[in-house]
């Protein structure tokens, strides 16, 4: 077994079956599993942990209460301002889905399915999806479409300016997607790799790879992996983080 | 290794269906909760806060006031003790005065009674040494004696008349 198949086989996604309603064919899967956990966890830990008045929970309600504050109060309402706060539905959930996609990649047996491109287009497009609608009920349409090229610019550059800002809207939202798939799925990699040392080295003798080799990829290994937690948190926020400036963008074009 | 990254779109379309329904039911079952508990616990601390202020507001300004009625007793009553020590001088001073002309006065009148004492006992010396000499005078024609028995006779006479009138004894009064 090859690496090529070793990766494929942690990473990618497994698809068991397909549903067919009509003419959409849609798979059933490992990540769907995955999304199915989260989204589980979400609806029913979640409210319960929340609404709670046991004191055995008080330090889980806490931890969630600080992360919402912290988007309310650092990343939503600095950059689309007090009318952002009706937003904080989606941003909360945001962080939330994906952290706990993150999470549950790191978990045995869990798959990321952050790490799956198909999973943060999803994503990215229902911001892509926000940051329109947000524009549009902030400016009007009208008002929208002519703010998409910045103040200041001559008036024979908005023939040129306004597909490349046009283009822009869609990058950045793609931007979105590809850096959370390319960071989930890196750590990954990195980390089947240093595995992978173990076996090419215990290829030249069996001695060599557990006793020389293993030692040190599997500190490399846990170092990894604990990197990966960080990423985990790091990417749930820069996701947020962008959408949320995205937004404030479009709403407030100066 | 292409699998890695070809995307089966029909998750994408899982994710966005999983992920819209989640921003609604988590709105209502989750977020609103807690944001109304957060704003609850914000608005009562914010609360507590004015009302604490204004407490201390209230407490500066009793003080101010404490202070400043503190001043003006401190005031009245260094102006009272003043006027009063003005007035217990004035009145010394007063009843020195008074004192000082009683006094004149006293002086005044007890010279005066002097004085008419003092010529009173002259009239009065004058008038006995008259009627001294007079009686004398008499005595001394009546015996027609020489003039060491008329002197003779004049002392004994004198030393009778001394002793039958002590009131006209000589240097007595």
């Amino acid at each position: 077994m090859g690496l090529k198949e070793i990766l494929e086989h942690h990473i990618v996604d497994h698809i068991w079956s397909w549903a067919v309603f009509g003419p959409l064919k849609l798979p059933i899967s490992k990540h769907l599993l995955m999304m199915a956990i989260a989204s589980v966890i979400l609806l029913v830990v979640f409210p319960l942990i929340i609404r709670s008045k046991s004191r055995a929970l008080a330090p889980f309600r806490a931890m969630i209460e600080i992360i919402v504050l912290f988007l309310r109060d650092e990343v939503v309402v600095p950059n689309l301002g007090h009318k952002g706060a009706a937003y904080m539905g989606y941003f909360s959930t945001l962080f939330f889905f994906i952290l706990l996609l993150n999470l549950l990649g790191l978990v045995p047996y869990g798959s990321t399915a952050t790490g799956n491109f198909a999973v943060t287009a999803g994503l990215a497009l229902t911001t892509f999806a926000l940051i329109n609608f947000a524009g549009i009920k902030e400016q009007g349409l009208i008002g929208y479409l002519s703010h998409i090229v910045p103040k200041g610019v001559p008036g024979w550059l908005y023939p040129l300016l306004f597909p490349i800002e046009l283009v822009g809207l869609v990058t950045k939202t793609f931007a979105l997607a590809i850096r959370l798939f390319a960071n989930m799925i890196a750590g990954h990699i990195v980390i089947l790799a240093f595995i992978s040392f173990i076996f090419i080295f215990g290829s030249f003798g069996v001695a060599v790879g557990l006793l020389g080799v293993a030692p040190i990829a599997v500190g490399l290994v846990l170092f990894t992996l604990l990197l990966e937690l960080f990423v985990a948190f790091l990417q749930a926020y820069v996701f947020v983080f962008l959408t949320a400036i995205f937004t404030g963008s479009a709403m407030h074009p100066h | 290794m292409e699998a890695l990254i070809r995307p089966e779109f029909g998750l994408t379309f899982w994710t966005i269906t999983c992920f819209v329904l989640l921003v609604f039911v988590l709105s209502k079952t989750a977020w609103k909760p807690l944001m109304q508990a957060v704003e609850e616990r914000e608005r009562a601390i914010k609360h507590d806060l004015h009302s604490a202020e204004t407490a201390r507001a209230g407490a500066e300004k009793l003080k101010a006031e404490l202070d400043a009625r503190m001043a003006a007793l401190k005031a009245e009553i260094q102006s009272r003790m003043d006027e009063a020590r003005l007035a217990a001088q004035k009145e010394t001073d007063l009843l020195i005065e008074e004192a000082r002309r009683s006094a004149g006065v006293i002086v005044e009148s007890a010279t005066r009674e002097i004085e008419a004492q003092k010529a009173e006992a002259s009239r009065e010396l004058r008038a006995k040494v008259a009627e001294l000499s007079v009686l004398t005078a008499e005595r001394i024609l009546v015996k027609q004696l020489d003039h060491r028995a008329n002197t003779d006779l004049a002392d004994k006479y004198l030393a009778e008349l001394e002793k039958e009138r002590p009131d006209l004894k000589l240097g007595n009064n």
